[in-house]
């Protein structure tokens, strides 16, 4: 089955076991990823999303398991056969990530001068279209320590797509922003998805966001994908903890009086 | 990649076909500024282009300057639609001139002639 | 009573996990220095951060050192009547000692805490992943420029202060104390043979290595230490303790250079 897909699939999971210091991380996840569709991976801080965003961009082996992106197992391949894949990634993370020594321009170029040959105009040329198409063509000569929060997302983001890349990675992309600069972003996703066709895998907890960009959830909580499915199938899910984060309620631990006295007490 | 350059009346015809990626647009470059720096207009013919990546609009933008810069007639003949949406997303649709015959164009060149006379 | 042999067994363990780490970074680093591209231009701006910006510490520094020897062996010498070997004591300290080992601790304040800084604050912002993610080596990229620097600027700088140094012990002997010109130099020339030379240079060029090495190494595996000190408090003490194992690896080589070779 696995075979097949890898066709129709960007990136297929099976089995996915993350262990760290006698810590089940991650059980046995399975997550099939098609190609030109755009999956939010939503859950809980702890539920084991980011672990399984390092797994995908291959700055984790797992435990056991197999990670198929484009057709290789990065969980069994060696680091050049990791690098061949990682050129056709683009990866936007929390933080932007810029490197704090080089301008935005030289950040976002740094991939084509380390991969290819390409004239320097070009290369130039190439970066001043990224930047326009996220709105900074004006801070191309800024250092990252000059960027506000939306801006050094913009530039990270300008910085993922510079080598047009299949794939693309977002590591809580609204995170620390406004909501219109998040909305934008948004819309940014959803349209390089439709123009360059490109898979992309949003690692959230963003609500709004996640119904806006999403084609495919998958919903995670203490190491496994509890479900998956559209936005609409996850909206109406029976599952009593997914219905508790759709509504945003505090996570409710049923506990007898007695125990929570004596937890807040320290006992008698 | 395919490259074919061919010489028409007034101006140059530049047929691309397959895939322009990063491998291939240094070529494409190449042809490019060569033609433009020969002094001749012009047209590139994108019909058999299945693919174009940022590397290959930045070649078409950089000949598009450099043209405008030596006054001479340049455009991209019989763009596809995915091309086009490429070009809207960099909002470079409304800057390049867009042809659907050669014709076309050929009138654009004569005009052009016609003015440096 | 269990509770301490497992604390220092712990202690013990994670010492030696970031001395291999260390020592395989070194490994990791030689290796990605035989894979084209070969690039000068990072190397040289390292050696700039290095070098020319702690050239003035060492300056001032030899200088200094190199008074204060001259003083202390001028004192020494006059009760022994030898005043005139003031010239080759101050040579054969400076150039023997002082030179390779006040020079590594100086950059190892100037340069090496920085460099740490700098690659921790890149681990912990996930720079360094983002590097990973692009296909390019760290290794080749932010370490390998950094050790070669250290390599070449350690040596130089020592050149540097050996020769301030001496100037300064010239300085003292002769203007100070009225010894005759010809008298500092002559002693100098004639104490000084080739195997002193080669003994500083060697021991830059290992503490050059040395140093650099375990700045970056503290900083580029922050990441692997203890969970509690990530961020700002975690670089502060990466730092702290890239700084005192350089400094000790620079005392203690210099024993072990100078008792082998």
């Amino acid at each position: 089955m696995s075979t097949d897909n890898s066709q129709r699939n960007a990136i297929s999971i099976r089995n996915l076991v993350v262990d760290y210091s006698q810590r089940r991380i991650l059980s046995d996840v399975n997550l099939d990823i098609p190609m030109g569709q755009i999956m939010v991976i939503m859950g809980q801080s702890g539920a084991g999303k980011t672990t399984l965003l390092r797994c995908l961009l291959g700055l984790k082996k797992p435990t056991s398991g197999s990670l198929h992106i484009l057709g290789t197992d990065i969980a069994s391949a060696s680091l050049r056969e990791i690098n061949k894949v990682r050129i056709q990634m683009g990866v936007a993370f929390q933080g932007g990530a810029l490197f704090s020594s080089m301008s935005v321009a030289e950040n976002i170029q740094l991939a084509l001068r380390e991969h290819t040959n390409l004239d320097e105009k070009t290369i130039e040329i190439m970066t001043r279209i990224k930047l326009d198409m996220v709105n900074m063509l004006p801070a191309e000569h800024l250092m990252p320590a000059e960027l506000s929060g939306g801006m050094t997302k913009r530039a990270a983001l300008a910085r993922a797509i510079i080598m047009d890349p299949k794939l693309l990675f977002f590591d809580e992309p609204s995170a620390g922003l406004d909501p219109s600069t998040a909305a934008e972003l948004d819309q940014l996703i959803i349209t390089l998805k439709n123009t360059m066709r490109m898979t992309i895998v949003v690692v959230t907890h963003e609500l709004d966001s996640i119904f806006k960009i999403a084609d495919h959830i998958a919903v995670m909580s203490n190491g496994l994908i509890i479900e998956t499915g559209t936005p609409q199938q996850i909206t109406a899910s029976t599952n009593p903890e997914i219905q508790g984060m759709l509504n945003r309620k505090p996570r409710e631990t049923i506990v007898d009086t007695d125990t929570h006295l004596r937890r807040l007490t320290g006992g008698v | 990649m395919e490259l074919t350059l061919k010489s028409e009346t007034g101006f140059d015809l530049l047929a691309l076909s397959g895939e322009v990626d990063m491998h291939f647009s240094p070529k494409l470059r190449e042809k490019i500024l060569g033609t433009l720096k020969d002094g001749k207009p012009l047209l590139i013919d994108m019909a058999q282009v299945s693919y174009i990546d940022s590397s290959g609009i930045a070649s078409l933008v950089e000949g598009f300057q450099t043209a405008k810069s030596s006054k001479l007639p340049y455009g991209l003949l019989n763009i596809s639609t995915t091309a086009l949406q490429v070009l809207t997303l960099t909002r470079l649709d409304k800057i390049f001139n867009l042809y659907s015959s050669a014709e076309q164009f050929k009138a654009q060149v004569t005009t052009h002639a016609g003015a440096i006379q | 009573m269990l509770k301490s042999i497992e604390n220092i067994g712990a202690i013990v363990i994670s010492s030696l996990e970031q001395t291999g780490r260390t020592f395989n970074l070194l490994l990791i680093v030689f290796w990605e220095l035989l894979q084209p591209p070969y690039r000068l231009y990072p190397i040289v701006r390292q050696m700039y951060f290095i070098g020319a910006r702690s050239l003035t510490l060492i300056i001032v520094s030899g200088v200094t050192i190199g008074m204060v020897l001259g003083l202390q062996f001028y004192n020494i010498l006059e009760r022994f009547g030898a005043v005139d070997l003031l010239g080759a004591g101050v040579a054969l300290s400076v150039i023997r000692e002082l030179g390779p080992v006040m020079t590594s601790l100086m950059v190892v304040g100037r340069a090496g805490s920085s460099i740490t800084a700098e690659l921790g604050i890149m681990r912990i912002t996930e720079q360094v992943d983002a590097l990973e993610c692009m296909a390019i080596s760290p290794g080749k990229f932010l370490i390998a420029p950094k050790l070669v620097a250290g390599l070449l600027s350690v040596p130089l700088l020592t050149m540097v202060f050996d020769f301030v140094a001496l100037f300064g012990g010239y300085f003292v002997g002769v203007y100070m104390f009225g010894l005759p010109e010809g008298s500092y130099m002559n002693g100098m020339t004639d104490a000084i043979e080739w195997v002193d030379v080669r003994l500083g240079l060697v021991k830059s060029v290992i503490f050059g290595l040395l140093i650099t090495l375990i700045c970056c190494a503290r900083g580029f595996y922050m990441h692997l230490g203890k969970a509690g000190s990530q961020g700002a408090e975690g670089v502060s003490s990466v730092t702290t303790d890239a700084v005192v194992m350089s400094s000790i690896a620079v005392l203690f080589s210099d024993f072990l250079i100078g008792a082998l070779i």
